[in-house]
């Protein structure tokens, strides 16, 4: 006890963490569960990179950069992911500009609209897009019926960013509304007190207080876009790094290292990019001086606004909604085959999925529901944990949640089975790692990147005299966090979540290894187990229909929630 | 003398496999266990009829399917050893062998009789007995009528015909790395044909491919949406999908392959006596003629049960031409099946298009040879033709062990030769180079007038 | 002072964000039931000084009491010390009666009681019948009142104010300073109060604390800082003063002070000779009329009308003086460079450490 000699200096135990132990506490939790979780799986799938006859080698990563194959697919990878992110800005930042400086009663379906592209059926949502803009598809046909050409829409590397484009494009919309509606008019006034204006303005204090929004949507493209593996299967382009790993880690009968050491380059290049995006923003982190926020000054548009606004709008959704109308189009009609439009119509299809299908649908409610309450719980957690404490390593837990964006639904499947089999747990039948239970977790695991950064930008918004006002009153800080934190990050919460459940309701990759009883299943293995079927197409997209609706009407409510959350917060800044 | 044992790529090795299951006397006297798990890669239109009959038959037991792909249906099976579930009921006969090889089956021989020992030139059933076959598929092409007419294109009648000019871009296969019916496929061929004539072709067809699905069930799906016009498919995918309506037909070339569809009892598997009871189920009479619905379009196993099929329904017992053509030699394709799978995608998967440019410029070249005859430019397309058409190894070096064991799991038995990655950019080296030179070739050829 | 008189005591306490010393070894008592103002520049350490008695930070040195009882270790929530946050710090999600019946909920009073105390804490302030209202709907002064109607309802052991009235607008702000002192007579709250406005301190505080640099500079009743400033940066910091470096000699059995210029003005004997700094309010100067007695001549460089009174300032050997004159109706200023002659008040005269 060196310490408690030196008269008067106090470092007792705790005060050295800098944090109180129920903080420890939830900090352990949150540790514990992401190494249980993540850490551990994952580690026990990539440690076959690193083994050699004879233990430990790094050989395979010599193989690795050895192979023109795989140095052009990481080149591939990398060039289509950037493109992504050029082709999602052209989309979104109008988009987003349009909702935050004008007044237009099209700012509601913006924002719903905009996160339906995230939710594409698995499968069908394949299917739909190539009956749509494949060579034969109802753009080309019409197109070649017409003018006699076609564009190759969904060919080679160009398909591959097109698709991924208005898939992703959400993640840029969202990130930079966001960051647009939190800059203080003041600011934007001040600049036109000095004389800014129109592009100028935009330039010099628009942009810089938007980039930190802009970044880390960008980033989440990227990663997203360089993980991705349906995209590239789907149009079978395979000289891309995801594909790769896939194809060599799901090949039966194949011991190839090399299909871990793609997944573990995969996972260092998606951690160097959000790190790279994190740096870049360092000591930018303007949201922190600009509480209550307010957004941008709207005004109304001038007709002739209005109708340019209108007709980018309708053309960008009608783009990026394609696939969902042919989903639509495709659980409505008979047969479809070289033709514009299917041959005929009927509802036979919703008729059969409701009949058989409920239990499905309850699941996916059940568990994503499930995942997406768990993600908001540790992405409070986590958030408050960085924002609000010195614990050490708290950062840690910030990046190793996050770095889940970068873990493949295949690795982790493999390492959850992998790990848990052969655990049971009273009260669930069979084995822990092919539980209902373990599909929310796994699914939460998936999309918890998700829902920690809404709640963690929620709570930036938050001052934290709120909470001080509540300890000073004799609350004590998980009384404060429930009382007073989390009822105001309300709308973040409401957004994290409701991001968590939607992607998680058409997640494919970690459910097809991990449901093993049809009583179990969620909607998206129903759809993959209907569309193995030719007779299966229709019935599969009416599934695909109803995730969709459920997802949709998820968006909306949510977006009423953080618009009331956020009119409450403004009316105070006004008054105050 | 070849013994023929089709599928069976690692007969030696499994006979060391798991014990038997209990003998048939235990699965009489004992009553059936009231669940059975089935891991499998069929499509619903074909599991819920099957099931619903053995429910009929066995009121006690109740079926719990799980529909996996075959890869993570296999990786399943593997990773939960300590509790599996029931039964393997899959086509890919190569996932069985796998599953046999790692000692994750257990034997069962049917009691059934009247069922045939061999459908074409394949015993229906592992010699061995860990897996058995209850049907069989033959391949063949699937292709789109209404695509076919709107591009004049003429109807395919054998595998050679993929390979002319016409069908440029409108042929889709899936890997046989992703498909062990297009591996078998693709290995029939091979050994029909021989090695490098085998290639030859296979490089030929490759130059037409619109594209190279990983899923079985991708290229179905293309054809039936009028992606591509054609493709090189399993022919319940032809024949199910023309039942369900779409405007496709399927035609067998006449050097075809049949596969059986395979069931098996997992290692462990905690219903042996219901399991037991669904393959003889299966291989019932009752049960072989669920097999002829139209949405599921299987060749049953039991020769009386065809009496029973519709006017048209291809009959492998009948017809001697569906897959009777040649003996296959099941050892030598065991002893190179992941390099066969490698060498595919090097070749063609990976470098599609180099492969379609090479094809693309041969093509024009010779159509331009047809309007004015050159013999320099012959020689030089000849040329062009065979560096298209080349494979990197003979057919000694596919089953050297030295080569081929680099493409199988690691075993202290073995010595260590070259790593897999290193030949395979040996491979990836060779194409890239031949595509490039053949299409240089052809071009120049084009030239000369 | 006894055990029984301390309101707050400060011991010793350091406290450092990583290397940065914020408060450095500041000791301090406030007896019960006074009015208290930490006044300094921002980045004084005050504000830091206020939430350390809060229990937001812990002083990595030396110890804080509240009453009787120490609780330098002690978390926020258990040590019954109120505080009124800058931006009041409302919960927006709550009506004014939650807000303020919030820490009575946490104490577990019984809840007709609840009920009877915040009405009487928002009669208090003056807002009967706002309870169900949102903080929102109020202005920005009832926000204020809510927040420390919040505070006080709780009966805290001392009453903690983070410039409480800087977000308000001047004559509301004259206002509620006047309320504030009155709320505080009524309760008898010992109360502290963070400003950097030291006319607000004047007005408001029994004594105060002048902080710089994360030190204490002195402590005292407001007039008595502002007559007998400890320091050049009390004095320069309490209203304005002309500063002149010099030194103090003997001559004979008077003292003088010998400043820049010529500048020579009689000391009290009492000053210790030697280099020292001579502090002169505005007001301890004056323009002496034609025949009067004079120390010293400037040049008037500009003038400022303030109402009461004129400020001079007057250029003398190349410093500014700053002079003070009493407006009376009908005398104009002098204009800009008149050469003027300036007395100084030698009873006002502070001799500082230079």
């Amino acid at each position: 006890m060196a310490t408690a000699t030196l008269a008067g200096l106090r470092l007792p135990g705790l005060a050295r963490l800098g944090a109180s132990p129920a903080q420890v506490a939830l900090g352990l939790a949150v540790a514990a569960f992401l190494v249980a979780f993540l850490v551990v799986p994952v580690l026990r799938v990539a440690w076959v990179a690193f083994q050699g006859p004879a233990g430990f080698t790094l050989v395979h990563f010599g193989d690795f950069f050895a192979s023109t194959l795989f140095r052009e697919a990481l080149y591939n990878s990398l060039y289509v992911a950037a493109m992504t992110v050029v082709l999602a800005t052209i989309i979104a930042v109008p988009l987003a500009y349009f909702i935050a400086r004008f007044d237009f009663p099209g700012a509601g379906i913006i924002h719903t609209l905009g996160v339906i592209p995230l939710v594409m059926p698995p499968f069908v949502g394949a299917i739909a897009m190539q009956l749509v803009y494949g060579r034969n598809g109802t753009v080309n046909l019409l197109l070649n019926d017409a003018f006699g050409f076609r564009i190759p829409f969904m060919e080679g590397l160009n398909g591959v960013i097109f698709v991924e484009g208005i898939h992703y494009f959400p993640f840029i919309l969202l990130n930079l509304s966001a960051a647009l509606s939190n800059i203080d008019s003041a600011m934007e006034e001040s600049a036109q007190n000095l004389g800014a204006r129109g592009w100028t303005l935009f330039r010099t204090v628009v942009f810089p207080l938007a980039l930190p929004g802009y970044v880390a949507g960008a980033s989440l493209v990227f990663v997203k876009v360089f993980d991705d593996l349906a995209t590239p299967l789907l149009l079978n382009v395979t000289a891309m790094l995801a594909p790769q790993a896939y194809l060599r880690i799901t090949s039966v009968g194949l011991a190839d290292p090399v299909g871990y050491v793609i997944s573990v380059i995969m996972v260092a290049v998606s951690l160097a990019a959000m790190g790279g995006a994190a740096l870049l923003l360092r000591g930018r982190d303007y949201a922190t001086q600009q509480r209550g926020g307010g957004g941008l000054q709207r005004r109304r548009m001038r007709s002739g606004e209005a109708a340019f606004a209108w007709i980018f709008i309708a053309i960008t959704l009608l783009i990026v909604l394609s696939p969902h109308i042919g989903i639509l189009l495709l659980s409505l009609g008979t047969v479809w085959s070289f033709s514009p439009l299917p041959d005929g119509f009927t509802l036979a299809h919703y008729g059969t999925v409701l009949t058989e299908s409920t239990r499905y649908m309850v699941n996916t409610v059940l568990y994503c529901g499930g995942a997406g309450l768990l993600d908001v719980l540790i992405g409070i957690a986590i958030a408050y944990l960085v924002q609000r404490t010195r614990l050490p390593g708290r950062r840690l837990l910030d990046q190793a949640a996050t770095a889940s964006l970068a873990v493949p639904g295949l690795v982790l499947g493999i390492g959850i089975l992998r790990t848990y089999f052969e655990v049971s747990v009273p009260g669930i039948e069979g084995s822990l790692a092919t539980s209902g239970l373990m599909l929310t977790i796994a699914y939460a695991v998936r999309r918890l990147p998700y829902a920690l950064r809404a709640c963690d930008a929620a709570l930036r918004q938050l001052h934290v005299s709120l909470e001080e006002a509540a300890e000073m009153l004799g609350a004590g800080k998980l009384f404060t966090l429930a009382r007073i934190v989390v009822p105001l990050m309300l709308g973040g919460i409401a957004a994290g979540f409701v991001t968590a459940f939607a992607t998680a309701a058409v997640e494919l990759s970690a459910t097809l290894l991990l449901v093993t009883r049809d009583v179990n299943a969620p909607l998206s293995y129903a759809i993959y187990v209907y569309m193995q079927s030719p007779a299966g197409r229709g019935p599969g997209a009416a599934l695909g229909v109803i995730a969709v609706v459920v997802v949709a009407v998820g968006t909306w409510l949510s977006h009423r929630l953080a618009e009331r959350d956020r009119s409450r917060r403004s009316r105070e800044v006004v008054a105050a | 003398m070849t013994r023929i044992v089709p599928f069976s790529r690692r007969t030696l090795l499994a006979g060391t496999a798991a014990a038997a299951v209990a003998p048939a006397l235990g699965a009489r006297a004992q009553a059936l266990e009231d669940r059975l798990v089935i891991v499998t890669s069929f499509p619903r239109d074909l599991t819920t009829p099957i099931v619903q009959g053995f429910e009929r038959r066995h009121p006690g037991t109740k079926v719990e399917i799980q529909n996996r792909n075959t890869a993570a249906a296999v990786a399943f099976i593997r990773e939960t050893r300590s509790s599996p579930p029931d039964m393997m009921w899959a086509s890919a006969p190569d996932a069985f062998e796998v599953l046999k090889k790692d000692q994750l089956l257990q034997r069962y021989r049917p009691q059934a009789t009247g069922i045939a020992e061999k459908v074409g030139a394949y015993p229906v059933n592992d010699p061995d007995g860990f897996f058995v076959g209850f049907a069989a598929s033959g391949y063949g092409i699937m292709y789109n009528t209404r695509y076919l007419r709107a591009n004049n294109l003429p109807v395919p009648k054998e595998w050679d015909d993929l390979a002319k000019p016409v069908y440029a871009d409108h042929v889709g296969i899936s890997a046989p790395s992703r498909s062990g019916t297009t591996h078998l496929t693709v290995e029939t061929i091979l050994q029909g044909e021989g090695w490098e004539k085998g290639w030859a072709l296979l490089l030929a067809i490759g130059g037409n491919f619109a594209s190279v699905s990983d899923r079985s069930f991708g290229v179905p799906d293309a054809v039936n949406s009028g992606q591509y016009g054609l493709g090189i498919v399993i022919d319940f995918f032809g024949l199910a999908a023309k039942a369900s309506g779409f405007p496709v037909e399927f035609v067998y070339p006449s050097v075809t392959t049949l596969v059986p569809a395979n069931v098996g009892i997992v290692a462990g598997a905690r219903h042996p006596r219901a399991a037991a009871a669904f393959i003889e189920f299966l291989l019932s009479p009752e049960g072989q003629e669920i097999l002829l619905d139209p949405k599921i379009m299987r060749l049953p196993v039991r020769p009386e049960t065809y009496a029973k099929a519709p006017p048209g329904f291809p009959n492998p017992f009948t017809d001697a031409s569906l897959g009777a053509r040649l003996t296959f030699d099941s050892e030598k394709s065991e002893a190179r099946y992941e390099l066969l799978n490698s060498l595919f995608d090097r070749l063609i998967t990976f470098r599609l298009s180099e492969l379609k440019a090479a094809w693309a410029a041969i093509h024009a070249a010779e159509a331009q040879l047809a309007r004015r005859d050159n013999a320099e430019a012959r020689r030089l397309v000849a040329e062009a033709r065979a560096k298209a058409s080349a494979v990197p190894i003979t057919e000694a070096e596919s089953l050297d062990p030295q080569i081929a064991g680099a493409f199988q799991p690691t075993r202290p038995d073995r010595p260590a030769g070259a790593r897999q990655a290193q030949i395979e950019e040996r491979w990836d080296t060779f194409a890239r180079a031949n595509y490039a030179e053949a299409r240089r070739l052809a071009e120049q050829a084009a030239r000369l007038r | 002072m006894t055990e029984n008189a301390i309101g707050v005591a400060v011991e010793d306490v350091t406290f450092a964000y990583g290397t940065t010393v914020i408060l450095d070894r500041v000791s301090l008592a406030v007896p019960r039931g006074e009015f208290f103002a930490f006044l300094g520049p921002s980045g004084s350490g005050k504000t830091t000084l206020l939430r350390l008695i809060a229990g937001f930070g812990q002083p990595q040195r030396g110890r804080i009491r509240v009453g009787a009882r120490d609780v330098t270790e002690a978390p926020p929530w258990d040590r019954n010390v109120g505080m009124v946050f800058q931006n009041y710090a409302l919960w927006p999600h709550m009506t004014v009666a939650e807000n303020v019946a919030f820490g009575l909920h946490r104490r577990r009073v019984p809840r007709p009681e609840v009920v009877r105390r915040v009405e009487a804490a928002l009669a208090l302030v003056g807002l009967e019948g706002y309870g169900g209202r949102r903080p929102a709907q109020l202005s920005g002064g009832q926000q204020q009142r809510v927040a420390l109607a919040r505070t006080v309802v709780i009966e805290p052991e001392v009453l903690l104010l983070d410039e409480p009235l800087s977000n308000l607008d001047a004559q509301l702000r004259v206002e509620m300073r006047a309320e504030l002192r009155a709320l505080q007579r009524k309760t008898g709250l010992t109360t502290i109060f963070v400003t950097h406005d030291q006319e607000e301190a004047n007005a408001i505080s029994d004594r105060m604390a002048v902080l710089d640099g994360g030190r204490i500079q002195q402590v005292g009743r407001p007039v008595e800082l502002y007559d007998n400033p400890a320091n050049r940066f009390v004095a320069g910091f309490l209203g304005t003063a002309n500063l002149i470096e010099g030194e103090i000699v003997r001559e004979g059995a008077a003292s003088l002070f010998r400043g820049p210029g010529g500048i020579v003005l009689p000391a009290p004997g009492t000053a210790r000779t030697g280099r020292t700094l001579l502090a002169l309010r505005p007001q301890a100067l004056a323009i002496a009329e034609e025949g009067r007695p004079a120390q010293f001549s400037g040049e008037v460089q500009r003038t400022e009308f303030l109402g009461g009174h004129v400020r001079y300032a007057i250029t003398v050997a190349g410093m500014v003086f700053h002079v003070d004159e009493a407006h009376l109706r009908g005398r104009e200023a002098l204009p800009p460079g008149t050469t003027v002659r300036l007395a100084a008040d030698p009873d006002q005269l502070t001799f500082l450490e230079p």
